[in-house]
């Protein structure tokens, strides 16, 4: 048995795109994508609350990116984070789905329980990404490893669907595991024993690595540095010296050497943000308020629902042009209340925020998170402001988000987020 | 044609083991023969578990809702060919 740990790295192919092909059979074959917000404020979630009747068909597009494209779409051109106009025009035929985050989160959730099932331990890397270490249930050999994986992948295939595939990679560390479940897409399955690292990762591209960026593989190139083979033989003094602590990194991945911590631990959040889009810029700052106040909301119910109340807030505007502004302000009392995180984030903001630029994006996040106090201030109008949120989080815990709303946010909607770590109705 | 709406209708399932699922959805006037369920998948409304299947048959695609605390079937999405 070998000494060194075993960790497979699970990516599913095309995600959301997958997912909505296994439920929906008219869909498979066809080139579809999911985007931030699809077409004109369809929230699967919203329509259904209303009772509201939407034909996706008539609705024009509105300012989105795609989160995933099929592999049928990928095929015609259209890649993640591509503006939705963009994929459009490369491929008028594309169908633009309204995403639906409860479907995804399901089958991520089945993922992990499958993971958790044969491996020592697993770390979900992303909504679609997780890594297993699978040293003691693999027998610490390789073949047993690639059985493992094998019966991983069936698993998948009769929980999730057959049309959810995923790509495997296993190797001795994170970055190589990874780096192998990504050689080989869709339904990939990519074993890479440590004496075969050094080979394997002079095959792959600088940029086809976990933590090496668009940016980095500019500075690489200037140094001359344009593959895994030059980047190996190029000295760690100079690594250190032009990129700092990051230099070791490089020269470890070159040598195909990387983290084997799996780790399960659940860790506190060290903010809770949320920021949105609007589907036209806002140009008055009535509107700015009253989305504020939305988002402002929104931080504060996730904080107080993981029992946290924040000492430092950042607000921040993005423009038509993509230029922004924002501040942060840090507090001696911590605050957890969505009103006076708008307050706060209205004077973080008025002194630079110019309205009639047009504003595409609002964003808040409370940092310095600490632990939610369980007794009530003295003040009379705290105290009562205190209880009524208690009694609302309350609602909100027997009854769902979105159950109750400020009056002066009833004209607010904003669609759930299809992207990124988490899913918004599990926040 | 690809609509999301909320409809009541009737469904009429088939219990196997553990598992649920529709075998005719009578909507409107209309009864439709399930074919295939192709996904299941649940969520949470508070403590409100809810179920969702997405079926189909030759033609249409649709996406039923189940509320599990009313035992309520609701047709959420559909989409034809």
């Amino acid at each position: 048995m070998r000494s060194e740990k075993i960790i497979l790295h699970i990516d599913f192919n095309s995600f959301f795109a997958s997912v909505e092909q296994q439920a929906n059979p008219f869909l498979r074959g066809k080139a579809i994508a999911v985007a931030g917000k699809g077409k004109e404020a369809i929230d699967v979630h919203s329509i259904e609350k209303k009772g509201a009747r939407v034909r996706v068909d008539n609705l024009p597009y509105m300012r989105s990116v795609i989160t995933t494209a099929s592999r049928e779409a990928k095929a015609q051109g259209i890649k993640t984070a591509m503006a939705t106009w963009e994929a459009r025009r490369i491929l008028p035929s594309l169908l633009i789905i309204p995403g639906d985050p409860r479907k995804y989160s399901e089958i991520t959730s089945r993922m992990m329980t499958i993971l958790r099932s044969y491996a020592d331990a697993v770390e979900q890397f992303s909504a679609d990404e997780a890594f297993a270490d699978i040293t003691c249930a693999s027998g610490g050999d390789y073949l047993g490893a690639t059985l493992l994986g094998e019966r991983i992948r069936a698993d998948i295939k009769r929980e999730c669907g057959a049309y959810c595939t995923a790509s495997i990679g296993i190797s001795n560390n994170r970055l190589l595991s990874k780096l192998a479940s990504e050689s080989f897409k869709p339904n990939g399955f990519t074993v890479v024993p440590p004496e075969d690292a050094l080979a394997f990762t002079a095959s792959r591209p600088l940029q086809d690595f976990c933590g090496i960026g668009p940016r980095i593989v500019k500075r690489l190139e200037s140094l001359g540095v344009t593959s895994i083979e030059t980047l190996r033989s190029f000295p760690l003094s100079r690594l250190t010296h032009e990129f700092k602590s990051y230099g070791q990194f490089l020269f470890d991945a070159a040598h195909g050497r990387g983290s084997d911590l799996v780790s399960d631990d659940v860790r506190d959040p060290k903010s809770v943000g949320h920021s949105y889009t609007f589907p036209s810029n806002l140009l008055s700052h009535a509107e700015v308020r009253k989305n504020l106040l939305f988002l402002a909301d929104r931080v504060a119910s996730r904080m107080r629902k993981h029992g946290f109340a924040s000492t430092h807030l950042t607000a921040y505007v993005r423009y038509e042009d993509f230029s922004g502004t924002g501040a942060t302000k840090k507090f001696k009392e911590p605050i957890c209340d969505g009103l006076e995180i708008l307050e706060n984030a209205l004077k973080l903001l008025s002194p630079t925020i110019e309205v009639d630029r047009g504003i595409r994006l609002l964003g808040v996040t409370a940092s310095g998170l600490t632990k939610l106090q369980g007794s009530f201030p003295l003040l009379h109008k705290e105290s009562q402001t205190r209880k009524a949120l208690r009694s609302l989080d309350k609602i909100t815990a027997r009854y769902g988000s979105g159950t109750w709303q400020r009056a002066s946010t009833l004209s607010t909607e904003f669609k759930e987020r299809v992207s990124g770590w988490h899913y918004d109705h599990e926040a | 044609m690809h609509e999301f709406l909320n409809d009541p209708v009737d469904v009429a399932v088939d219990f196997s083991g553990l598992k649920v699922r529709p075998q005719k959805v009578r909507w409107g006037n209309q009864t439709y023969d399930i074919q295939k369920t192709n996904l299941v998948h649940g969520a949470r409304e508070g403590t409100k578990r809810i179920f969702y299947f997405s079926v189909s048959d030759n033609a249409n695609f649709m996406k039923l809702r189940l509320d599990t605390e009313t035992l309520e079937w609701r047709l959420v999405e559909v989409y034809a060919v």
